[in-house]
């Protein structure tokens, strides 16, 4: 979930980061402040200097000129329907400071730069000694003389070293204690009298812990209309049933106007298989991971809202060698959920391929419903290239 | 109704649920309950049976009989 600058801000400020004086409008009637003002729109993505979202007005007439020519436009396609007005605080210096994951060592990690208000991810192409990024144990945690660290590596020094060192520790707390993803400052300004303040930034918090988060989320309120993809009935019904029960997954679906349905997972393998039935011509239904060892009950009736879609006929079942997913009970919830659709797994199942554990049990069930089965034998891309064959293009 | 497992108790040797009713206690899938004294099964859970053998292991009159119908 990613949070708007101004709500971003709002968390900074809670967590004695400084911020610029600013407000939120969402009508350029609110707007009071009679000093030199940037007026920045609201919407969720980066690289909104260059799209034309940030505008600057010298008074009040200019700034609400600004705010008009924003509200009710669209900036990267995104519409806006607020603006944060703030003053313009002259600069001197510009830093960059994030918290975000480090995917291939799979720890946190904090990056720095004395170069802030750039593509962070062109200045590490073109210049990477100017950035210094350092990954920490999150059991350990991050203290504050590792931010010394960094910012000192970094070549900050004198009278800065402590508070900027101070502000990226505070960042990273946030980072922790919300569950972000990413939480960023770019740029961090030096004012002209020696103080640093967040210009710009943004906090991403990870979908799977929005539940700690309740009070936040209920603050924030509902994204607008056109900021985020809305779920469809058919996916709202999906993620219905994957909560119906704690065991496994079954339930995130991404609805597509395919004839195909399909139930895919593994370690990636959702993907792989949704990017090979497409290869192969197929038209998929939908989108849905399974996985974790979802419950015979949730699997049947996943199968069920499937095959209850207009023009879905048939389903693939395609997943990567399993080990923490029993074979046997998705084969059941898979048979099961066609069977009290109405129709015969023989000529509904197009493939069932998952290999794995009590894959001998499950081929047994399959076997006795007529269900093309195959075993780790055969790849994924085959196994999606069966069920294309058998679904019709 | 499941399609795939029957779970059979053997209610002449079966010592009920004040005297015994390890398999209420032991199943992870809520099969067995109590219906008043007598030990009975939830169809409905009976699809989510993992053949793990708990029941079967605890139950100290071999009361429990796993039917696998796909077996057949």
């Amino acid at each position: 979930m990613r949070l708007y600058e101004f709500e971003s801000k709002k968390i900074f400020q809670t967590n004695n980061i400084p911020i610029p004086k600013g407000e939120v409008v969402n009508s350029v009637d609110k707007i009071q402040t009679q000093t030199p003002s940037v007026v920045k729109a609201q919407i969720p993505s980066g690289g909104r200097g260059k799209a034309g979202g940030v505008l600057f007005g010298k008074d009040l007439s200019e700034t609400k000129e600004k705010a008009k020519q924003l509200i009710g436009n669209k900036i990267k396609n995104f519409p806006v329907s607020k603006v944060l007005i703030e003053e313009h605080v002259q600069i001197e210096k510009e830093l960059f400071m994030a918290a975000t994951y480090d995917t291939t060592r799979k720890l946190p990690v904090v990056i720095f730069s004395t170069e802030g208000g750039v593509d962070i991810e062109e200045l590490a192409k073109t210049h990477p000694e100017k950035i210094v990024s350092r990954s920490f144990d999150i059991l350990k945690g991050f203290q504050e003389h590792n931010a010394r660290e960094i910012v000192a590596d970094a070549g900050v020094k004198g009278n800065d070293l402590l508070p900027v060192s101070s502000i990226l520790f505070r960042l990273v707390q946030v980072f922790l204690k919300y569950d972000a993803t990413l939480a960023e400052i770019n740029p961090l300004g030096k004012t002209k009298d020696g103080k640093f303040i967040a210009l710009d930034g943004h906090i991403e918090i990870d979908d799977d812990a929005t539940y700690r988060h309740k009070d936040l989320i209920a603050e924030l309120g509902e994204r607008e209309e056109g900021q985020v993809k809305k779920s469809t009935e058919f996916e709202k019904k999906a993620s219905e049933i994957d909560k119906m029960d704690h065991r496994g997954v079954a339930g995130r679906m991404i609805e597509f106007d395919g004839n195909l349905g399909l139930l895919i997972g593994g370690g990636g393998a959702s993907l792989t298989s949704f990017d090979a039935i497409k290869k192969y011509g197929g038209k998929p239904a939908n989108y849905c991971e399974i996985g974790g060892n979802p419950s015979v009950f949730k699997v049947k009736e996943l199968v069920k809202l499937l095959l209850s879609k207009k023009g879905i006929n048939k389903i693939a079942v395609i997943m990567n060698v399993v080990s923490n997913t029993r074979v046997d009970l998705v084969a059941r919830g898979v048979v099961k959920g066609v069977i009290e659709s109405g129709k015969k797994p023989s000529e509904t199942i197009t493939v069932f391929r998952i290999p794995g554990a009590w894959e001998d049990e499950g081929f047994k069930i399959l076997k006795k419903y007529g269900v093309p089965y195959c075993d780790r034998t055969v790849s994924i891309d085959e196994a999606a290239r069966m069920a294309v064959e058998r679904a019709g293009k | 109704m499941s399609i795939f497992i029957k779970i059979k108790i053997n209610e002449k040797t079966c010592k009920g649920f004040s005297e015994c009713g390890e398999c209420v206690k032991i199943c992870p899938v809520n099969i067995f309950d109590k219906k008043e004294n007598r030990i009975i099964t939830i169809e409905v859970n009976e699809d989510e049976c993992t053949l793990c053998n708990l029941c079967l292991d605890k139950c100290p009159v071999d009361a429990i009989e796993i039917e696998k119908l796909y077996d057949k």
